[in-house]
């Protein structure tokens, strides 16, 4: 049962197009999982056509509707949808986790705490990245530079805003200081979107350092 | 021939929204009857526009209309996916353009959209009604996104059809994130009857 969502000005972002690919892929991913979402994209699309459909126009150049006619003549490509295939994994990430959870190589960044990055489109100015941490364990008070879109896969984990488990989101903005304990009995794994210019890995290793000498 | 019978159809200047089941007829026809003065209609509806807005976005003259033109396109490639479950026509078509111009403007991947469109969605009431129904809502919105303050205008216009990332849109304004973000969710709420179809 999921119960934490996303805000609904970044399902906005969403909607109009403007979130950088580790964010969409964040919402996508948590939207293909919750249903409520679902109905909420469909709302804040709306708006989307909305303001398409106020617009004023731009008149196009002459014989561009002929042009659009003869590309029709020289393409008859019918898509065809493809069959998604049963998979535990939400189908927006298989294409950047197209191997699962299971086969992730974790880079370890302090006691219970690994991360991994997934590759994004080049020129994309903020990260992707999985974070574990361990049964039972404790990621150091940290604080956000800028938005943080957390999406739980596996596992759950709590902090002052209470329990996130598989499927919940957590979108904080900058200025939101927590500290999240894994819950006992499974490796707690989430997908994380941040912004680039805050390295969550170097920071982690600066809070970490002092807690633990490294 | 058929292109040569198209010609004749005199271009048509942009107007308003269409009748929300005269939108709906044209998608219909489309997908059905493969019908190409239907999509000519479209485009005439929609081309000017996409083109506008993809100016906003900082294309120029040649690639807004290229955009436009590639827009219309994937709506004849797509139209038999078309069902009321992707919206109202414009909404529809306000989401290929999008996906579009993240691929194009933004150089980023579309696919975390692309492939959320796979993931079916319920839906008690597809079919003609329903997809007349999703018309007439946006019809709302649009009349009602006229209603809300300037300054929930001017958010909703920065995000939606000018392209800008919501901390760009801060800066731009000259307010904190916060305050467009609270801007925004304020615009929602004004809108909900509209979008969740309250009425």
């Amino acid at each position: 049962m999921i119960t934490q969502h996303p805000d609904i000005s970044t399902l906005m972002a969403f909607s109009a197009g403007t979130l950088d690919e580790p964010y969409a892929l964040v919402i996508s991913t948590h939207v293909a999982m919750c249903e409520a979402c679902q109905e909420g994209v469909r709302r804040t699309d709306r708006i989307g056509g909305a303001a398409l459909s106020g617009e004023a126009g731009v008149a196009m150049s002459d014989g561009a509707r002929l042009r659009l006619l003869a590309a029709l003549d020289a393409d008859d490509a019918i898509v065809v949808k493809s069959p998604v295939e049963v998979s535990e994994m939400p189908v927006p990430l298989r294409r950047y986790l197209p191997y699962g959870l299971s086969s992730i190589r974790w880079r370890a960044n302090g006691p219970g705490v690994a991360t991994r990055d997934l590759p994004v489109s080049p020129g994309v100015k903020s990260r992707l990245m999985l974070l574990k941490v361990a049964a039972g364990r404790r990621v150091p008070e940290h604080s956000h530079g800028g938005q943080e879109l957390t999406l739980i896969l596996q596992g759950a984990y709590k902090d002052r805003f209470g329990i996130f488990a598989t499927g919940d989101i957590a979108d904080h903005d900058e200025d939101v200081e927590h500290q999240p304990i894994a819950e006992p009995g499974e490796d707690c794994i989430c997908l994380v979107a941040v912004d680039a210019k805050l390295n969550f890995r170097s920071r982690l290793i600066r809070l970490l350092q002092p807690l633990f000498g490294m | 021939m058929l292109t040569a019978t198209m010609s004749q159809i005199p271009p048509q200047p942009p107007t308003g929204p269409l009748p929300a089941d005269d939108l709906a007829k044209l998608i219909e026809r489309v997908a059905t009857l493969r019908d190409r003065e239907a999509l000519a209609k479209l485009f005439d509806i929609f081309a000017p526009k996409l083109k506008a807005i993809m100016l906003r976005h900082g294309a120029n003259s040649a690639m807004a209309e290229d955009l436009a033109q590639e827009t219309l396109l994937v709506v004849w490639r797509k139209a038999h996916l078309y069902s009321a479950q992707r919206g109202a026509v414009s909404t529809w078509i306000f989401t290929i353009a999008r996906n579009l111009r993240i691929d194009h403007l933004r150089r980023q991947s579309n696919r975390p959209y692309e492939d959320l469109e796979g993931v079916e969605i319920a839906s008690d009431a597809p079919g003609g009604d329903r997809i007349v129904e999703e018309n007439q809502i946006v019809d709302r919105v649009t009349l009602a996104i006229r209603t809300l303050s300037k300054e929930q205008q001017d958010v909703v216009r920065l995000s939606f059809i000018e392209d800008i990332p919501h901390s760009e849109i801060a800066t731009r304004v000259g307010i904190p994130l916060g305050t467009v973000k609270s801007r925004l969710r304020l615009a929602y709420e004004r809108l909900r009857p509209m979008l969740e179809d309250l009425q």
